[in-house]
């Protein structure tokens, strides 16, 4: 039938996918095509069929590991292994500071130190009675301890195995 | 009681790693299905799957909650998967949307209703061959099948799937007639083999 070509795309519409014209129009034209009227049949029985078998594949896998794997990659420990590597910025700042420690502490050490000496040095002129000692200590490369009037802070370097 | 997604998203929100992980667990076999679907391979299904939940939980903070966490969830793993797969292969051949008589012939139409829907071991069957839909999928190109996918397993509507896939929504109509098709002619095949037949075979030592 010539006007098959328009009515096949709209067989298998759930309800309210389709105008009322639409409707209407498919009604008079499956009333008249056997043809139409055999292939909504088979899609209406195989109405589900991928979601099933998908799911099925799915529940045939065993899915123990894979919330444990996801977040180790959370925590950027666990890369993918086949998908294309995902470039630092994408994976946001905090894990490429994760992934960098050494160098980030390393750059920051110096940096740190002139500060904290300007912060002594007017606190000292300042407020005298509120300032605690500043000590910058290094241990090793990287691995730097400042003490603060809050108490030390540390800056860790590479853990070493 | 079962907590509801926008509860554990807003507590993964302010770091709490187990609603998160709550997350995961309610929504990974859909996700890997989704997945398998477009990407086809499992190991690569696995990790398209993983990723999904990665770029979700680096993104959450910018979840607005307009949508359902499911469908944003979604969302981003069909763009993975198609995007994986135009990275592995980035040349595909386009498939032709528009519907002609030349794509009504070649007949076999009530042979799955009449298979599915008289005989006794229709249940059988049915199984069967929804056992055999990875197979069926690998057979159809990727346009094909990711709009079966995201329409069956997802469960988008004509317009959801316009807006997913940024076509006009009878390019929706016309694409999903062709997937169809493809699909149900391969269903066809594993459905000529009859289960009876098929299940005598494996009774014999």
């Amino acid at each position: 039938m010539t006007s098959c070509p328009r009515f096949a795309p709209l067989l298998g519409a759930r309800p309210g996918e389709l105008s009322s014209s639409e409707m209407r129009a498919l009604e008079a034209h499956l009333a008249t095509c056997e043809r139409c009227r055999l292939a909504a049949a088979d899609l209406a029985v195989t109405d589900g069929l991928v979601r099933d078998g998908l799911i099925q594949k799915a529940n045939a896998r065993d899915f123990a590991p894979f919330v444990d794997e996801v977040m180790a990659r959370i925590a950027g420990a666990g890369p993918a292994r086949h998908l294309p590597a995902v470039a630092p910025a994408a994976r946001g700042l905090r894990a490429w500071l994760a992934g960098h420690r050494r160098a980030v502490a390393t750059a920051l050490a110096p940096v740190l130190a002139a500060a904290a000496l300007i912060v002594y040095v007017r606190q000292q002129g300042q407020r005298p009675g509120q300032v605690a000692m500043l000590e910058l200590a290094s241990e090793g490369d990287v691995t730097m301890v400042l003490q603060t009037s809050d108490g030390p802070v540390v800056l860790l370097g590479e853990e070493r195995t | 009681m079962e907590v509801d997604d926008l509860s554990l998203v807003s507590k993964a929100r302010t770091g709490d790693p187990d609603a998160f992980r709550a997350l995961v667990v309610r929504f990974q076999r859909k996700v890997y299905a989704v997945a398998l679907g477009i990407v086809k391979d499992p190991d690569l299904a696995w990790d398209v799957a993983q990723e999904a939940f990665v770029r979700v939980h680096q993104s959450l903070a910018t979840f607005e909650g307009k949508s359902a966490f499911s469908t944003w969830l979604f969302r981003i793993t069909t763009h993975l998967a198609i995007d994986t797969l135009r990275k592995e292969r980035p040349t595909q051949k386009e498939d032709v949307d528009e519907v002609r008589e030349a794509d009504l012939e070649g007949g076999g139409e009530g042979i799955l209703s009449t298979a599915l829907g008289n005989d006794p071991r229709a249940n059988v069957l049915r199984r069967e061959l929804a056992a055999k839909i990875q197979d069926a999928l690998a057979n159809l190109s990727e346009k094909h099948r990711t709009i079966l996918v995201l329409r069956e397993v997802e469960g988008l509507s004509y317009e959801e799937l316009a807006e997913r896939l940024g076509i006009h929504k009878g390019t929706v109509m016309s694409r999903l007639f062709h997937a169809r098709k493809n699909m149900q002619a391969a269903l066809r095949r594993y459905a000529g083999r009859p289960a009876r037949a098929a299940s005598e075979e494996e009774e014999q030592p």
